[in-house]
């Protein structure tokens, strides 16, 4: 028996916790494999036109996915408390892909105003998966365990970043569009090449920046836009800019980008990736917000 | 022999020259159409330049910029490639050290760009619309059946400049042949079109930021005399629009080729220069990049689009 693993949205939030979990228990899984052109496609060939990029890129790892294993993966995320909402595309992806493809969905359920715990989550997926409770147990405290470990490690790797004598830019953006081979892979790669120190917003404990988003506004809504917003608080004096990538059209981030825009003095580039294949466009605005950090304009 | 230098500019709709000498005045300088194919217009272009370029100069340095930059910058070997908002920018300030705000709208894209004490502080490019530009007018003044470079002087008859809308280009075209069918006069469509322009910049590119004096607007579309009034009717300042606006990017860019010279000396005849681009998609990976080889005298010099690497 396999699990498949959509290698998109939840996957660079859960991931490891899920590989983690499945690894514990001896379950055997397929991740599919990084996004590429195809995959965009069969993505967009699924989707309704009103999707964004990036939950049309979800479609497309599932479609990879449908026909390679016995489960697939597909959590419905709804909050976390404390109006700490989703996005509405992490809510209905269950009833999306149920809808769509034919295939055994691996339920996963987390919304913790009603109680839905991480923990329960992963005990409904190991007794589905007809895992006895001591197994499931074990497995739990095991991913857990090396999440904390995870996320204690890259806090403290962006903090060392911060301390680096190079032009330093905030990345800001949901890690399913910064990590994503054909939505923000290319803008990180032409940042590195050009010498410039990337500090990854998500990679920040978002215990210690979700609360600083206050400072900005208190209706925030979505938890991803107050976790990079804090971000940017957190470390505002230690970077030269801010980045913000967003996938086409996510209505929340279009918000939390003109709050950061606006409100706080940082060269700020807002870049808006759609499934358009050239990167000219894109590379115009990165030379040119590079110029403007690095004084290069001025004799 | 005097030392000069050549900035090209090649642009979506346009394609500029301008030739500077070392106290970067202009000495010659050619505005033509692109039409689509940069490496013919800049032929041409260096063709017009060529003539017009005093004896006893050579020219020392050149830099392109503009969305043809890296395509030109390989067929000139050009000292410098530069995106086009740094040389707008440093354009700018080698005339106006003082200018506090760019505005500019060009063929495709528009950008501002904020200046505080000679500094480049901040600025903002359209994103995925080009709304509002420079090529919806053309196809505008197409379907009006005037000439583009008349717009400026139609929308200045008009007394009352009908109402279209500011946010997207195909709401735009719809209200303006609804307004067009039921009767509206030329001027008064053209002079809320123009309108329209400003406040679509101003909404999408100018958002947020604080516009302050003095303002210099540049651009193709600053030649337009329509879309310069209600500019300044709108932000109640003055807007300043230099005879050379048009000739910015190219005069920057050409500044800067100026600052890295490297000693070369070019000649302006490109007659026997073969330079073509050859594309074809790669099969090898699921990503089928779109790739363009581009040879000069039958090398090849580059190969752009790979996503991998391997060309």
């Amino acid at each position: 028996m396999r699990v498949g693993i959509p290698r998109s949205l939840f996957y660079y939030y859960y991931g490891d916790i899920w590989k983690n979990f499945f690894d514990s228990l001896n379950i055997s899984y397929i991740e599919s494999p990084k996004t590429n052109q195809e995959i965009i496609d069969r993505g967009i060939k699924m989707a309704n036109d009103e999707m964004c990029l990036s939950l049309k890129n979800y479609l497309g790892h599932i479609d990879y996915l449908k026909d390679k294993c016995d489960y697939i993966l597909v959590p419905r995320i709804s909050n976390f408390k404390n109006s700490n909402q989703t996005c509405t595309n992490f809510w209905a992806a269950y009833d999306i892909v149920k809808n769509l493809f034919p295939v055994n969905i691996l339920h996963y359920n987390i919304d913790l105003e009603k109680g839905q715990t991480l923990k329960k989550g992963l005990y409904k997926i190991g007794k589905e998966l007809n895992k006895n409770h001591h197994e499931i147990y074990k497995a739990y405290k095991y991913a857990i365990t090396r999440e904390k470990k995870r996320i204690k490690k890259n806090h403290i790797i962006n903090l060392n970043k911060l301390k680096v004598n190079k032009t330093k830019i905030l990345i800001v953006g949901h890690p399913y569009n910064l990590y994503d081979e054909m939505i923000g892979k290319d803008i990180i790669k032409y940042l590195i090449k050009n010498n410039i120190e990337v500090i990854y917003s998500d990679k920040f404990d978002s215990k210690i920046t979700n609360p600083l988003s206050k400072k900005l506004s208190k209706d925030l809504y979505f938890k991803y836009s107050k976790d990079n917003l804090g971000s940017i608080i957190y470390c505002k004096n230690n970077i030269d800019g801010v980045i913000f990538i967003s996938a086409f059209p996510c209505a929340p981030d279009s918000l939390a980008n003109e709050l950061a825009m606006r409100k706080l003095q940082i060269p700020h580039l807002n870049l808006v990736i759609d499934d358009s294949t050239s990167f000219t466009g894109l590379e115009t605005r990165l030379e040119s917000f590079l110029d403007m950090l690095g004084g290069s304009l001025n004799d | 022999m005097k030392e000069c230098y050549l900035g090209v500019d090649i642009g979506s709709i346009s394609t500029k020259g301008v030739i500077i000498d070392n106290n970067n005045k202009i000495i010659t300088s050619a505005y033509i159409w692109t039409e689509g194919n940069p490496v013919e217009a800049v032929r041409k272009l260096l063709n017009i330049l060529k003539d017009k370029l005093p004896k006893q100069y050579q020219v020392k340095g050149i830099g392109t910029t503009g969305s043809a930059r890296k395509l030109i910058g390989l067929m000139l070997k050009a000292c410098i490639v530069k995106n086009e908002i740094t040389a707008h920018a440093i354009g700018t300030l080698t005339f106006y050290p003082n200018v506090r705000t760019i505005l500019e709208i060009g063929g495709q894209d528009s950008k501002i760009i904020l200046i505080k004490n000679g500094i480049i502080t901040n600025y903002a490019m359209n994103t995925l619309c080009a709304a509002g530009t420079g090529s919806f007018l053309s196809s505008q003044a197409k379907r009006l059946g005037i000439k583009v470079e008349d717009f400026g002087d139609y929308a200045l008859k008009s007394k009352n400049p009908v109402k279209i809308a500011a946010r997207c280009t195909v709401f735009a075209e719809s209200d303006l042949v609804h307004k067009s069918q039921v009767g509206y006069a030329k001027e008064d469509i053209i002079a809320g079109l123009c309108k329209s322009v400003v406040l679509n910049y101003l909404n999408n590119v100018g958002k947020g930021k604080k516009i302050v004096g003095p303002i210099i607007f540049q651009g193709g579309v600053s030649k337009n005399k329509g879309v310069v009034k209600y500019f300044k009717e709108i932000l109640k300042e003055d807007i300043i629009v230099d005879e050379n606006s048009h000739l910015m990017g190219a005069i920057g860019i050409a500044v800067l080729a100026r600052r890295n010279k490297t000693g070369h000396t070019y000649s302006l005849e490109l007659k026997n220069v073969k330079f073509i681009t050859k594309a074809f998609e790669c099969h090898r990976c699921p990503n089928t990049c779109e790739l363009l080889k581009i040879y000069r005298n039958d090398e090849l010099v580059d190969s752009w689009g790979s996503k991998c690497g391997k060309y």
